[in-house]
Formats: C-alpha cells, sequence, structure tokens
C-alpha cells in the first residue's frame, strides 16, 4: 500500500525552502532541465564531439576542454534523483510501470511521452529554464520573464489538453 | 552570517556543490511526496480536475519569494550578490506555450520527469530520453533560431519596476494572489469534478 501523500501546502513550502536556501548559500536558483542538457552535451561529445565545437550554443559548454557534467545544476541533478529515490524507499512506490489513464495502451502513451519530452526539451532551451529554474525561482525573484513564461505554460497545456484526454481521463 | 554564503567566501566552491547535492535532495524528496512522479497526476491539472500541480507551484513561490526579499529586508542575505533570471520577453512566451503544450502531452516537466525516472515509471524514462533529443536539436540548429533567442531583452526585469509599485507590496499582491488563485482552483476543481477522484 502506498503511503498518502502529503498536503500540497507542506510540499510547496518545502519546495520553497529549497529555494530559499539555494539563495541564501549559492546566490542563485534550483533548477532540473540545465542539468539535463549538461548530460546530453556529454553524451553528444562521445559520439559527435564536432556538433558540440562547431553550435555556438554548445561550445561554451565545452571551451577549454571542459568537463559539461562539472556543473552545480549537475550536483543538484543528482540531489534530485535520491531525493525521490529515498521518497520512493519510504512511501513504497518503487515500481517499473506506465503511468497513464486507462483509455491508452503503454505503447502509445509512451510514444506521447517521447513526443512530449521533445517539445519540453526544445522548449527549456527556448526559454532559458523549466518550471523549476524559471517558473519557480524566477516566480519568486518577482522575474517579468518567468510569470509570463509561467502563464504561457499554462496557456500551452490547457489549449491541447482536450485533444490528448484519451491519455489522461 | 550574510547571504549567499558562497559569494561572501564564507564556504568554498566544494562546500556549495555539496549543498546542491541535499539541496537537490530536498527538492527531489518533496517532489515525490507530493506525488509529481505520477504523470497522470501533473496532467490532471490541465482538465482542473486535480489542482495540486499549481497549488504546490503557487505556495513554492509564496514561501521562497517571501523568504528572499523578508531576507533582505532584515538584512540577512546581500541581493547584489545574486544572480538573477534576465528577461527575455518573446522567447519565454513562445517557449513557456511550447513547454505546456510539451507537458500536457508527456505528463512531465525536467524535474518531474528526473524525479519519476528513478522510481521506476517508464513514461518518465522515456520522457527523459525525448528532452535529451530536443535540448540537442535546440543547441545543434541553434542559427536557426538565435536571433529569435536573444529578442526582447530586458535584463533583470522585476513585477514591481513593471508596474512602478513598491517590491513589498508586489510581494503582499503576489501573495494575495496566490492564496486566492489557490482556493478558487479547488473551488473550481470540485465544482467540475465533485469532491472525490
Amino acid at each position: 500500500m502506498k503511503k498518502k501523500l502529503w498536503d500540497p501546502i507542506f510540499g510547496g513550502m518545502m519546495i520553497g525552502l529549497a529555494i530559499i536556501l539555494t539563495f541564501f548559500i549559492s546566490g542563485r536558483g534550483l533548477g532540473a532541465s540545465g542539468a539535463m542538457t549538461d548530460f546530453a552535451v556529454w553524451v553528444q561529445n562521445l559520439v559527435a564531439p564536432s556538433l558540440n565545437q562547431t553550435s555556438r550554443y554548445f561550445s561554451r559548454y565545452v571551451a577549454n576542454g571542459a568537463n559539461p557534467l562539472f556543473d552545480y545544476l549537475v550536483f543538484m541533478g543528482i540531489g534530485i534523483m535520491i531525493g525521490s529515490f529515498l521518497a520512493g524507499i519510504v512511501s513504497r512506490d518503487l515500481k517499473l510501470e506506465v503511468l497513464k489513464g486507462p483509455n491508452i495502451s503503454n505503447k502509445g502513451r509512451l510514444w506521447y511521452a517521447l513526443t512530449g519530452g521533445l517539445l519540453v526539451g526544445f522548449a527549456a532551451r527556448m526559454a532559458r529554464g523549466c518550471t523549476s529554474g524559471q517558473a519557480l525561482v524566477g516566480g519568486a525573484e518577482l522575474s517579468v520573464g518567468s510569470w509570463a513564461f509561467m502563464l504561457s505554460i499554462f496557456a500551452g497545456g490547457f489549449a491541447v489538453a482536450y485533444f490528448v484526454r484519451r491519455q489522461w481521463l | 552570517m550574510i547571504g549567499p554564503l558562497i559569494r561572501n567566501g564564507i564556504i568554498s566552491d566544494g562546500t556549495n556543490y555539496v549543498f546542491a547535492v541535499l539541496i537537490g535532495i530536498l527538492f527531489g524528496y518533496a517532489l515525490q511526496r507530493s506525488g509529481f512522479t505520477n504523470s497522470r497526476k501533473i496532467a490532471s491539472a490541465f482538465y482542473m480536475k486535480d489542482v495540486d500541480v499549481p497549488v504546490v507551484m503557487v505556495t513554492a513561490i509564496i514561501t521562497s519569494s517571501v523568504g528572499l526579499w523578508g531576507m533582505s529586508l532584515l538584512g540577512l542575505i546581500d541581493t547584489s550578490q545574486m544572480y538573477f533570471l534576465p528577461s527575455y520577453l518573446l522567447p519565454m512566451v513562445v517557449g513557456g506555450f511550447i513547454f505546456g503544450i510539451g507537458m500536457a502531452v508527456g505528463g512531465f516537466c525536467p524535474g518531474t520527469s528526473l524525479a519519476s525516472m528513478v522510481t521506476g515509471k517508464i513514461d518518465a524514462m522515456v520522457f527523459v530520453g525525448g528532452f535529451l533529443l530536443g535540448s540537442l536539436l535546440f543547441g545543434d540548429l541553434y542559427p536557426f533560431w538565435d536571433k529569435f533567442y536573444n529578442s526582447d531583452a530586458h535584463g533583470v526585469w522585476r513585477i514591481d519596476q513593471l508596474f512602478n509599485i513598491n517590491l513589498g507590496l508586489a510581494v503582499l499582491i503576489v501573495t494575495l494572489l496566490g492564496v486566492f488563485g489557490s482556493l478558487g482552483m479547488r473551488k473550481l476543481q470540485y465544482k467540475l469534478w465533485g469532491r472525490h477522484d
């Protein structure tokens, strides 16, 4: 039996506390997408290093032989995975499974997951961050761009929700 | 002891990285215990069927905003030593819209996909794979959108500056909007889908 979830207000306060700690300790916000892009660049460096060198966007990741994985956000990303894994043990929710609504096959759900991941991976770079590092952190900083980003996320989500309802409802 | 600790030489780079892992653990733990490793729960927000996701987000923003600007007011943190996110308005609006489409289709955002992947959710693993490809696509084909990506730049631009109001007042307004917005979203959820799910 899975454990009951935290109250959303308490959960939000704990995430808020994590953001306050990054402000106070590191003078910056937390984030998740940055670490994932670092990892993507690291993999690309193994299979096609010339792509990193010629890309004006990625070249700074590997400038002067730098390792893209040696980044504050990668340490944080490792922490996120450790924390969630520990919480998964505590709440007995470690299980190989595909989560979805009842009206779609596993295979169908995975195609949607791949497509959504592609879009989010692209969009996170376009917006210079994701729901964590741009929307939450920038929201706390009262950044105009971050608030516009967050409202646009919900606009985009509501705009297509009807068309993908088979997957979730 | 005044923050940011790393900028004021109170901790070393190495210690800062250790804290990055520890803060990540707190963040990941909170994501999982809030139910954010479940793609169906996240996507339910876009049908107003379960508004826990926006309520958690709003609460996190209010908490950290009051924390940040409160610490600044009390002289506990020197914000001039901090890195603040710059606003590139149009790329962020367009990026946000595509991001939202991706979330409704994929069921995750980056942080929740990482957290979900390690608890064995196969849809999260596939989503992460898609994310890696998507961000490589952005960087490898950068010349196609570098102009747009760098357009509409406003530097560090805050809501209080936009509306020309006091910073403390802006925090108060955001807090009130967040509280009443959360209550309103919950009410709408109950109205549309009932109290049980």
